[in-house]
């Protein structure tokens, strides 16, 4: 009996080692690669860019008060909270259930603050030019800023919202979208940088603004009435029990996709990039650096078109959810309105001539 | 065979079929964006533009099925 049990015992033992022993040797290397991953796509207290960690973020605490230190470094030295992975703790109970509320300015904050400050600084620097002489041709800066804001108007806005008057109304919020997150995206792709938009929060907080705009806009535009009957998608009343709950669903269906769509895009080619990066560590072998560095130049400049083509599909689609809102009215009002709008161009074409002239 | 390794099994293979999906959903658009904006060459620029955001709402569904899967291989990682 004894001996059948042992019997019983030796190859399950046996085999719960050699599994246990399996992972132990694959484990290390192939999770190590994959930790520093995941780890370096999170926020950080700390300003990463190019190759240098720079700690000089500051930790905003509320724990019973405000507690603000200038960086990581001072709040170490100050003894009361500690940075236990990557969050700030109490020194005296790390692994506490309530920790104090984190409102730091972290990596990825740090990043939005210089997206705003170059956008601000890039429109401030072409703006004066436009005062000054405002028919005069557009020289260096303003001809790239130029056609792009054209771009955004005559080809993404213009078509999707309807009246000329309700283009000009959003123009500031799509161009304000278009240029935030492209220069996110555009700081993500630096070496050393992640990009922000590749963080949930950032694309939850652009997508609720885009989601506030739209309702307001449909409201305001089309009137109460009309923002409930458009709940019907069209259909006569007694589908309404069925219509209903799914335009009600749609509501909400479609600032989460422009959430998830924008962070997934951004997050994904950073997974790509890095694993293939990481194939190197993984393989530790020469042969496959120059296939992995091949690859990843490719998903790089992939990812250069994904940046601006991100920025190009949130606003699209925002100014295309505007006019879905509105329903029949943008259609109605862009009718009426298809009359003026060959005007604008005519007085835009007389413009252009008047600027050729004077460059000559 | 363990829980985890059936989690990286499912990642695995479901990156796969929703690379699938997508790549005939996004394949397909393209062909009839191609086909209509060749009838009628006039039309090109509002033909993209209705491709761009119908290939934008399919990769979005795509996404959403890559995010769970990516989840499933961290969660099963960690």
């Amino acid at each position: 009996m004894s001996t059948d049990t042992t019997h019983a015992q030796t190859p399950n033992a046996a085999h719960a080692s050699d599994a246990h022993g399996a992972a132990a040797h694959g484990s290390p290397k192939g999770s190590a690669v994959f930790e520093t991953l995941i780890e370096s796509l999170g926020d950080h207290h700390e300003l990463n860019i190019f190759f240098g960690h720079f700690d000089i973020l500051p930790i905003i605490l509320i724990d019973n008060g405000l507690h603000v230190y200038p960086n990581v470094h001072s709040m170490e030295a100050a003894g009361a909270y500690t940075l236990h992975k990557g969050h700030p703790v109490r020194k005296a109970d790390p692994e506490g259930a309530s920790q104090p509320f984190d409102m730091s300015i972290t990596n990825l904050v740090a990043y939005q603050f210089i997206a705003i400050a170059l956008v601000l600084i890039l429109f401030g620097l072409i703006r004066k030019r436009y005062v000054k002489t405002p028919t005069a041709a557009p020289t260096g800066l303003q001809n790239m800023l130029e056609s792009l804001v054209l771009y955004v108007r005559d080809q993404i806005v213009r078509p999707n919202v309807g009246t000329e008057k309700r283009t000009e109304r959003v123009m500031p919020l799509l161009i304000a979208f278009f240029f935030f997150i492209l220069t996110l995206n555009l700081i993500g792709l630096l070496p050393g940088a992640h990009a922000a938009t590749g963080a949930l929060g950032v694309t939850m907080a652009l997508a609720l603004v885009s989601f506030l705009t739209v309702n307001y806009i449909a409201i305001k535009d089309a009137g109460i009435g009309s923002w409930f009957h458009h709940l019907l998608g069209g259909a006569p009343l007694y589908i309404a029990p069925i219509m209903v709950p799914i335009e009600i669903v749609s509501l909400f269906t479609k600032p989460f996709a422009l959430m998830i769509r924008l962070f997934a895009n951004m997050t994904a080619g950073h997974i790509v990039l890095l694993s293939l990066v990481g194939l190197i560590f993984f393989f530790e072998s020469w042969v496959v650096t120059p296939v992995s560095v091949g690859f990843s130049l490719f998903i790089y400049f992939l990812e250069l078109l994904v940046a601006f083509l991100q920025a190009y599909i949130f606003t699209m689609l925002t100014a295309v959810f505007i006019g879905l809102a509105l329903g029949e009215h943008a259609a109605q009002d862009s009718h009426k309105d298809g009359h003026h709008d060959g005007h604008a161009d005519s007085h835009d074409a007389i413009q252009d001539s008047i600027s050729i002239s004077n460059a000559h | 065979m363990d829980p985890v390794a059936f989690a990286w099994l499912g990642a695995g293979l479901g990156v796969g079929v929703t690379v699938f999906g997508v790549g005939t959903g996004i394949g397909r658009l393209a062909a009839a964006a191609l086909e209509a904006s060749s009838r009628q060459p006039e039309n090109a620029a509002d033909i993209r533009t209705t491709m761009i955001i119908g290939a934008a709402l399919i990769e979005g569904v795509a996404l959403l099925a890559g995010v769970i899967c990516i989840l499933l291989a961290v969660k099963s990682a960690g």
